[in-house]
This record gives structure tokens, C-alpha cells and sequence, in this order.
């Protein structure tokens, strides 16, 4: 979904981009009417998207005022007190309340980064795939992988559940093989809940973060293969030399929009997931937001906290903008 | 274009004023006041009840909702957040929505007066006159809106009592119940206090280590579903000794000692302790990380769990009809230092209250409804499903020839032996599944109906009591010196402290001690749970001084001075209503 939204917005740049280039042009041809008519109608056309941008991406930037007030749902803003800055003080003002955020902020990255650094699985993953022989072995496991994209995380959580708990059926036959005397704690543990965490990921997203290498792998021109083949390239070669950078452009901008989702690793995973044994490293930026605001009942704080969001986001798209400026000569913004 | 730009300016001011419109919510339409309900009404309608203690959603089945069909010619819809998950969630999506529901059932004080404020309430002065039922508990209900303006909240769990009496039946509330069988079978060793239990329920669990069904027997086994402001099990044995939790506070019921749960020599640590103890001897069930309350009980009907801290855990699941006559069943082992906390009988009713949204449907049906309630009747009708009301007259029990209530064998059926099929006429199905879902006492069954002399609670009256002595019973009462009862034992051997019920509600929080709580409770949740399943003395230790460290810095200092001061003014008004009583 939100991979869906950005692309959109790169698209939607990209047609503006065009777009200004385009009338710039013609500004500079010939300045006439019927040049301007032009130039409004394809305003019109882009329209849309400007509104959808504003009621989607600005309009509720007007929700930050949640922050100002003591928020109660059934006394509405209005009724509701005014407090000024008094969230951001508390926030700021008590070092165990920062120790927290840190906390939080390292499980986001750190689970974030995880993400990225196994994002070569798919496109491995594809790779391989893409050499098996068989069609109908290949297509059977391109279903099987793809399919747990499917599957909610509830119900992974139900198969986690059945499988890892203390009762579940890894336990059980561990214990009857007198492995082990007592049941291992494989969920309610605080060990390696990064890592475990980055695995059902990958085993619920990797054969459907495959399907766009699949599809970037048909599209590669065959007669490369075969001057390589001619050339006396084995199969291990012609991976190595055509398939893989004839790929790196996809996986590039993949990865792009990846780190550009650096904060946003969701919640539902974590929600799930989440006890009093891993809560200190499961606890994610969104699934913190969401514990303080709905479950511990202070909308306005989880306010200023999904403010942070914001403002960090900026911050490191600031950053990546003054690196990419010295390093290529160019700024995204 | 003129023209497009004033129909769009026009739109965009009528929908911000209906959508302003919707969040204030006003005062709702205006009633009429009545002199008396109608006996009648035709049109059949479905309403909404917001019912913050509610375990069951959707719409109301079987004999309740019969009774409700046929006397108020509608059917209810409950909403339960308790259903729902995840804490106030659905509470502030509704309340945001400016609609609660068309009945609502929620906590006095801060919840109500919010609701109040933001007009999600109607005030039922209109129609109180009308509610005849009410009238008895006049006091309760004026006490409740003292300060409001108007009517509009109904006390729950009201009784005509002493509020220093203890307000449970034949059992109290909290207690030590144990596998009674197996207790036995070591030959009823002495228990001087808490921790000496231990000894005793690791032989139990020797004695009986696997349960029928194949599963493994532990002594506990807890559950996470209640946690609030701290580890609910834990705190539980803290109510052996008279303690009950106000806050962060542990409070003695009468008046004499008050304790921060984070105190190392407080009660709620010692019971962290006993857990870990526990659990380092292998009595606590592994699986209790993740279970709920569901799984928990059906656990205790099989078997497998030898300690329960409520005899309404224990006893409800396993005392069967069957089980008691083999001498199986869960009963009171004396601890000898206990003295087990026992809420008064609240004189001016519950925590919970009875409301009628300010956007009902059909405000004056909510008011006879609610009323009905609080007739013999609708207490009889009505009760949670672990307080043990006698059901409709006519169905589960009759007066008998002498005048005495006395069960029918459908009520035996559905109360002794594990259920019993309600005949069509009355709306079919099972009982159990006919019970009423809103699961709020209006009138406490302690309480005695005028018709019949006797109270709503059928295991007060001796053509019950006369019915049940089995095996289980004779052996506890011959070893507990003949007591008939769990609460008479107490009584006699002065091991009960009663909290007179002064019907004390804490003021809301500031919106700051508010945040600290929740942030606090977290943190103490946690990393209860994270002690008793510790792997050393050394990590338990550690631990805990990482607690106390953490939640100071989160400021649980500032929030343990509310709770402080709250508990010496909920003292204060349990010897106020002592008083007003007695004299």
C-alpha cells in the first residue's frame, strides 16, 4: 500500500517534471493564448492529484493541534482544555520519558535496517527461481512463496502461536524426543526479537517482493544470453554478468523507496507480536504511537509523538538531499 | 463560475457546521415528563447498549431476550469493548462519533462526568418520576447526581443493607481455594501464612501431576487479560490480608496501612516473590504468558490448576454436581494469619452506572427498562453471570407449598448440573446462553425480594441449602470446625475485614498524573510479569531494582501522591458512611 502510494507520488513528479519542461518550452517558443488554453488544460488534468495530495497529505497536518490541548474525545476540541506546549515539555523534560523514545527509535531503525539489508533475498530469490527447468515446479513455488503475502498477520500470528508456544507443536516434540525438559520460550523472550521479527517478514513477503524481479527478468533481452552463451558463458556466469545488473536498476529504486520508508515499518506486526517479555524491543515508532494514544488513552501525546515522526522523516530527507547533492551534483528537492 | 463558486462556499459552511454539529451532540430531543409508562408498546425496535462490563456482543439470545421481547417489545444490541479489545478504542471511536449508544453502561466519575459534559447523556429527570421500582433506592440515585443538575446516571448494585456488611454471599470475593481432594489426601497439614502454601501445593502437584484429559497439573496458573494498573493475580493474595488496590496504592480496608506496590517489603512485591518461587519449583503453568481467562477456566473444569484466588474461578468451573459427590472440588484452606477483604454492600450502589444516550431511539422505553431492572423481577431476571441470581420465577424456580422459593428441576438442572435446555415458550436454547448479557447487577442478590421474604440469590435459601450437602461439603465443614459456609467460617473465626461500601470513586486524574499512570502501569506490567518468570535471584533482584529505578523517572512519585491522598479520602468516607449509618 504505501509502496503503491509512493510510487504514485514519484510518478506524479516525474509527469510535473515533464510537465514545467514542457511549458517552459513553449514560454520560450511562442507566448499566445492558445499556448496558455494549453497550458490550463493541462493544469486541469494534473488537478486532481493536487487535491488528492492536499486532502491526503496536508489537510491533516491540521490535526497537529491535537498537540496544544488536553484531547477528550467525548468533550470534542472545543471543550476540550487548552495546554499550550505542555506535552512537548513533558516529553523533553523527563529523561526516563527520552530513554524510551531512544529506545523505540532504535527498534525502528534497527528492525528498518534489518529489513533493507535482506531486501537482496527476492531478487536472489528471483534469480534462482528463474533458473529452474521446470515450469511447472517453478510456478508451483512462485504460488507457495507468494501466497503469505496474503494472509493477514493475525492469522500469522495464530500459526506462530500454534507452532512456538509453550504448548505449541515445536515444544511438544521437542519434549516427547526429551530434548528438552522444559518448554523453550520462543515468543515471550526478549532475545533476538529483531531478528525473528526481520524472518516473518521475509517468510511472508519474499515470494511477493520476487513477482517484480520475475517480471524485470522477462523483460531482459534473450539475445544477450545467447552471444553469452556463444561466448562460453556457463549458467552461474550469465546469472552473474546479465541477469544481475540487468536487475540493479529495479532493485536501486526498490531500495530508494525503502529507506525513504525507513520510519514507517507499520504496526500490525509488532501489535501482534507484542508482550511483556519483548515489549522493550518490539515496540516500534507506529506501534508506540498507537499503545500511547489508544490503549493508554492520551490522544495528544501520541499527537506530539507522531510529530517526532514527521520531523525526524524531514530531517533525514534533508540529509540524504545534502549527500546526494555533493556526491551526484543533484537535489531530490 | 460565479455561480459554482457560491454553491461550493454554501456546501463546504453546511458540512462543517453538521459535521461541528455532530461532535457537540447536544442535549437530544426534548422529553416530555411521564406520569407512568406505557404497558405496552407496539413498534419493535433494536437498540444499542454500550456496555463497558459486557463479555458477549451482538444481539441479546435466548430467555433474557425473550423476557426483554415480550415486556419491552424490543431486542438489545450490545456493544462490548471488553469484545472488542484493546482498551478505550472503541469507547473514544464512539464518543468521537457523538453517539454511545442508545443504553449505556459505564464507570461514575471521571467517564460519566465527561459524557455528561459533552452531552452524550440524557438526563432522565423527566421519567424518573415514573420509575417506581427506583424508588426504594431514592438515596442511591440522588447521591449519584448530586452535582450534575439533573438525573442522569442509575447506580448499580444497590441493596437495602448496612453498608458495613459484607455484600458477597456464602463466599467471600477473594480467598486461598485449593484442590480440597488432594489437600485432604496429605492429611490437612497447617498453613501459617502465605508462602508456607507452597510446600503444601508442591506435594499437590507430586501427588497429582497429570489431570484426566492427559495434561500436565500445575498449582497456578495466571493470566494477563485483567491486568491494569498492575499484575491482576499478584495483587490477588495482597486481598488475603485486607488489602484491596486503589491506584498504585495498596489499601488496608480498614484504614490502618496503606502501601505503594512498588514498596520491596509491600505485598505486591512479596507476591512477585512468591510466584518466582513458585515457578523455580515448577508450580506455574509456562503457558500462562499467553493465555487469556478463556483457556484459564477451561483449564480449572479439567483439572489442571490447583489454586484459585476467587472462588468463582475455582469452585464455578470445577464443583460440579458430580466431581463434589466423588469429594473433588475446590474449598478454603485456612491460611492462619489471613484476614480476607470483603466489600461492604455499597449504600449508595457500584462502581458502574445505568445511562440513556442523549440520541436514544426511544428515551422513555430506556427509562421503563431501566427500571424494570430494579424490580424483584428484573433482579431476578438480571444478574451477572457469576453472582448467582435465581432466574425468572416460573422457569428456574417456584414458591412452594410452604412459601419458600425453592429451585425447579429446570433450575437445578441449569445451576447444579452444568446447564439445562429452556423450553420454547420461553425463548428456547440453553440457559446459559439465555443469560443476560449486560452481565451489570442492578440490585445486589444478597438482597431480600419483600414477595418472598428470602434474597434473589438461590444459594441463601435453605431448600437449596438442604439440597446440596455432598461429600465435598461434609468433609470441609467437619475439618473447619462445622462451618456451613466459606463467609460464616470467616466470620466466626474473625479472619474478615470488611471495607464498609461508602460507594467511593476517585476523582478523575489531571490529564498529566493521567499520561504518567499509563506510561507507569506499562512499565510496572512488565516487568511484573518478567520477575516471576525470572532465572536467578540475582535477575529477579536486578529486576526489580530496574522497576523502581524506571518508574520513578516516569514519574510514579507524582502519581503515588493522588493515589495516597485518595485512598485516606476513600477512608475517610468509609468511616463517614459507618456513621450515617449507625446512627
Amino acid at each position: 500500500m504505501t509502496t503503491q502510494a509512493q510510487s504514485q507520488v514519484v510518478l506524479q513528479e516525474a509527469a510535473m517534471g515533464n510537465l514545467s519542461h514542457q511549458s517552459k518550452r513553449r514560454r520560450g517558443r511562442r507566448f499566445t493564448p492558445a499556448g496558455g488554453r494549453t497550458s490550463f488544460t493541462l493544469f486541469l488534468c494534473i488537478l486532481p492529484f493536487l487535491v488528492l495530495a492536499f486532502l491526503f497529505s496536508y489537510l491533516p497536518l491540521y490535526g497537529w493541534i491535537y498537540t496544544l490541548y488536553d484531547y477528550k474525545p467525548a468533550l470534542g476540541l472545543a471543550g476540550s482544555e487548552f495546554v499550550g506546549l505542555q506535552w512537548f515539555q513533558m516529553l523533553v523534560g523527563s529523561p526516563a520519558q527520552m530513554a524510551q523514545i531512544g529506545q523505540v527509535l532504535v527498534n525502528t531503525l534497527a528492525i528498518s535496517f534489518l529489513g533493507i539489508a535482506t531486501s537482496v533475498l527476492p531478487l536472489a530469490f528471483a534469480i534462482f527461481l528463474n533458473e529452474v527447468r521446470a515450469p511447472w515446479f517453478r510456478s508451483s513455488v512462485q504460488t507457495l512463496t507468494a501466497l503469505p503475502n496474503f494472509i493477514s498477520w493475525v492469522l500469522v500470528y495464530m500459526i506462530a502461536f500454534s507452532l512456538f508456544s509453550s504448548s505449541g507443536l515445536v515444544n511438544d516434540v521437542l519434549m516427547d524426543a526429551g530434548l528438552v525438559t522444559a518448554p523453550l520460550k520462543f515468543l515471550d523472550t526478549d532475545q533476538n526479537v529483531w531478528l525473528t521479527m526481520t524472518l516473518w517478514s521475509i517468510w511472508k513477503g519474499l515470494g511477493w517482493g520476487a513477482i517484480i524481479y520475475l517480471a524485470a527478468i522477462a523483460g531482459v533481452d534473450q539475445s544477450l544470453y545467447e552471444s553469452a552463451r556463444i561466448d562460453g558463458a556457463g549458467r552461474f556466469q550469465t546469472m552473474w554478468y546479465i541477469t544481475v545488473p540487468q536487475l540493479m536498476p529495479t532493485y536501486l529504486v526498490l531500495l530508494l523507496l525503502s529507506i525513504a520508508n525507513i520510519l514507517n515499518n507499520g504496526m500490525e506486526q509488532y501489535y501482534v507480536f507484542q508482550n511483556a517479555f519483548n515489549k522493550e524491543y518490539i515496540q516500534v515508532l507506529d506501534l508506540y504511537v498507537y499503545n500511547v494514544g489508544m490503549t493508554g488513552n492520551n490522544l495528544s501525546l501520541a499527537t506530539v509523538i507522531g510529530m517526532l515522526k514527521s520531523i525526524i522523516s524531514v530531517a533525514l530527507l534533508l540529509t540524504v538531499n545534502a549527500v546526494s547533492k555533493r556526491v551526484r551534483g543533484e537535489s531530490i528537492v | 463560475m460565479k455561480l459554482t463558486k457560491k454553491v461550493a462556499l454554501a456546501a463546504a459552511v453546511i458540512l462543517a457546521a453538521s459535521s461541528l454539529a455532530s461532535c457537540t451532540g447536544g442535549g437530544g430531543e426534548k422529553t416530555t415528563a411521564s406520569e407512568e409508562f406505557p404497558s405496552s408498546w407496539d413498534e419493535e425496535i433494536t437498540v444499542d447498549v454500550f456496555d463497558g462490563l459486557a463479555n458477549y456482543m451482538g444481539v441479546q439470545q435466548g430467555w433474557f431476550a425473550d423476557i426483554v421481547k415480550k415486556k419491552f417489545n424490543m431486542k438489545l444490541n450490545i456493544i462490548a469493548p471488553n469484545v472488542a479489545g484493546g482498551g478505550d478504542t472503541l469507547y473514544n471511536t464512539r464518543v468521537s462519533a457523538g453517539e454511545l449508544g442508545d443504553l449505556i453502561v459505564t464507570d461514575k466519575g471521571e467517564k460519566l462526568d465527561e459524557l455528561i459534559a459533552g452531552g452524550l447523556v440524557l438526563d432522565a429527570a423527566d421519567y424518573y418520576p415514573a420509575m417506581d421500582s427506583l424508588a426504594s433506592f431514592d438515596k442511591a440515585v440522588e447521591r449519584l447526581n448530586e452535582d450534575s443538575g439533573g438525573i442522569y446516571g442509575f447506580p448499580t448494585s444497590v441493596s437495602s443493607l448496612q453498608p458495613t456488611e459484607p455484600s458477597e454471599g456464602l463466599n467471600p470475593t477473594f480467598g486461598p481455594f485449593v484442590r480440597w481432594d488432594l489437600y485432604k489426601e496429605l492429611g490437612y497439614p497447617e498453613i501459617g501464612t502465605l508462602e508456607d502454601l507452597l510446600p503444601v501445593l508442591a506435594d499437590m502437584q507430586e501427588l497429582n501431576p497429570t489431570a484426566d484429559n492427559g495434561q500436565p497439573v500445575y498449582a497456578f496458573s495466571l493470566f494477563k487479560d485483567w491486568d491494569g494498573n498492575m499484575m491482576v493475580t499478584a495483587k490477588q493474595p495482597a486481598c488475603f490480608y485486607g488489602y484491596d488496590e486503589i491506584g498504585f496504592v495498596l489499601a488496608k480496608a480498614d484504614g490502618s496501612d496503606y502501601q505503594s506496590i512498588l514498596d520491596p517489603d509491600g505485598e505486591y512485591i512479596r507476591n512477585l516473590r512468591l510466584y518466582y518461587e513458585a515457578n523455580q519449583l515448577g508450580l506455574v503453568d509456562p503457558e500462562s504468558t499467553t493465555q487469556n481467562y478463556d483457556t484459564l477456566f477451561s483449564k480449572f473444569q479439567n483439572g489442571q490448576v490447583l489454586f484459585s484466588w476467587w472462588p468463582w474461578l475455582g469452585q464455578s468451573a470445577y464443583n460440579t454436581e458430580q466431581n463434589m459427590a466423588d469429594g473433588k472440588g475446590f474449598e478454603m484452606v485456612p491460611l492462619a494469619d489471613q484476614s480476607i477483604f470483603s466489600y461492604g454492600a455499597e449504600a449508595y450502589g457500584g462502581k458502574q452506572v445505568f445511562a440513556i444516550g442523549s440520541k436514544a431511539e426511544d428515551p422513555e422505553r430506556m427509562a421503563a427498562f431501566i427500571d424494570w431492572l430494579y424490580s424483584p423481577e428484573g433482579a431476578y431476571a438480571n444478574s451477572s453471570q457469576t453472582m448467582g441470581s435465581a432466574g425468572p420465577e416460573g422457569l428456574t424456580w417456584e414458591v412452594n407449598d410452604a412459601g419458600e422459593p425453592e429451585l425447579t428441576d429446570l433450575g437445578k438442572e441449569a445451576f447444579l448440573e452444568g446447564g439445562a435446555t429452556v423450553p420454547e415458550e420461553w425463548g428456547g436454547g440453553a440457559y446459559a446462553d439465555g443469560v443476560s448479557a449486560l452481565n451489570t447487577t442492578s440490585v445486589l442478590p444478597i438482597d431480600v425480594d419483600p414477595a418472598t421474604g428470602f434474597p434473589y440469590s438461590y444459594t441463601f435459601w435453605p431448600t437449596y441449602q438442604a439440597t446440596v450437602a455432598n461429600t465435598l461439603t461434609e468433609d470441609w465443614s467437619a475439618n473447619m470446625g462445622d462451618a456451613t459456609s466459606t463467609m460464616g467460617y470467616l466470620e466466626d473465626n474473625e479472619q474478615l475485614l470488611v471495607a464498609p461500601g461508602a460507594s467511593y470513586t476517585a476523582p478523575a486524574d489531571d490529564s498529566e498524573t493521567e499520561t504518567l499512570r499509563n506510561q507507569v502501569k506499562d512499565i510496572i506490567k512488565q516487568y511484573s510479569w518478567q520477575m516471576v518468570f525470572a532465572e536467578s535471584d540475582s535477575q529477579f533482584e536486578s529486576l526489580l531494582d530496574e522497576l523502581i529505578e524506571t518508574a520513578n523517572g516516569l514519574g510514579f512519585d507524582k502519581v503515588l501522591d493522588v493515589d495516597m491522598a485518595n485512598a485516606k479520602e476513600q477512608n475517610d468516607a468509609r468511616v463517614a458512611v459507618t456513621e450515617e449509618f449507625a446512627g
